[in-house]
């Protein structure tokens, strides 16, 4: 079974992603910022990580960047409210793999989840 | 407070509204606040810095953040509680990232911080010496009043 780490602060973001891809089959481990993502990816690589932007101890653009430096082959979708096009460029340039803006719709969170775990 | 700056924040909470919860939105009319007291149960407040600087205050009732989260999650939560909160803190983040995001196609650069949330009514927010403009929407799963007090930075 693939594992998708969430990684949010908002604790309804983090309940309605698990919600949506355990009904889809998917494993979620669930961090509440970028630190505890990179502690929580450390012990257990997932397939996928869904990243939030705007988190407190440390951010998803931070922790974006670091995953990839410890981890290159971590694969990361950044799951923002904040789509200006300074932030989509960072984090593509930072080596997210993709950029879903608040509000998602599930079918884009699933389809971005599953072509990264293909 | 310029009135044209209120309108991304109207048209971000129209789409998010519709594109998260099938809501569909009826615009109240335009009100200045006369004083600082906050007048919902739940208030979410987001500074908004960059080349607009300011307070945006999204107020709601707890029954309004109840029905989100059964919305959304198909859980009916009995009282309103830390979910709830989270909810609607979210709903105000996603709405004002939204807002930027029209901003930017205007040429306005800004940015926003992470939401705060204030419970009760009567709680003293004082947006200082910037004008609070309050546009109410109305939907089926309640009342949402939209407070903005920006001003320019260029």
């Amino acid at each position: 079974m693939a594992v998708v780490l969430v990684v949010d602060d908002a604790q309804f973001m983090r309940l309605r992603l698990n919600k949506l891809l355990t009904e889809a089959g998917y494993e979620v481990v669930e961090a509440a910022n970028g630190a505890e993502a990179l502690e929580k990816y450390a012990q257990r690589p997932a397939d996928v990580v869904l990243m939030d932007i705007t988190m407190p101890q440390m951010d998803g653009l931070t922790a974006l960047k670091e995953l990839r430096q410890r981890f290159p082959d971590a694969k990361v979708v950044m799951c923002s409210a904040l789509g200006q096009q300074s932030a989509v460029l960072e984090a593509i340039k930072s080596g997210a793999k993709d950029f879903i803006v608040k509000p998602f719709q599930p079918d884009r969170v699933l389809q971005a989840v599953a072509k990264l775990v293909n | 407070m310029k009135v044209e700056h209120i309108q991304p924040f109207v048209s971000a909470a129209a789409v998010v509204l519709r594109e998260e919860l099938n809501l569909e939105v009826e615009r109240g009319e335009l009100w200045v606040a006369e004083t600082d007291y906050t007048t919902r149960e739940v208030t979410v407040l987001i500074a908004i810095t960059g080349q607009l600087e300011g307070t945006v205050l999204y107020g709601t009732d707890e029954a309004m953040a109840v029905n989100i989260v059964y919305e959304l999650t198909g859980e009916r939560k009995v009282i309103y509680d830390d979910t709830c909160e989270s909810a609607i803190a979210e709903l105000g983040n996603v709405i004002s990232g939204r807002a930027a995001v029209l901003f930017e196609t205007q040429g306005i650069q800004c940015s926003i911080s992470p939401p705060s949330v204030i419970r009760g009514r009567g709680t003293i927010i004082s947006t200082v010496n910037i004008t609070r403009l309050v546009i109410p929407l109305k939907t089926r799963l309640g009342e949402l009043d939209i407070a903005v007090a920006l001003r320019e930075n260029r």
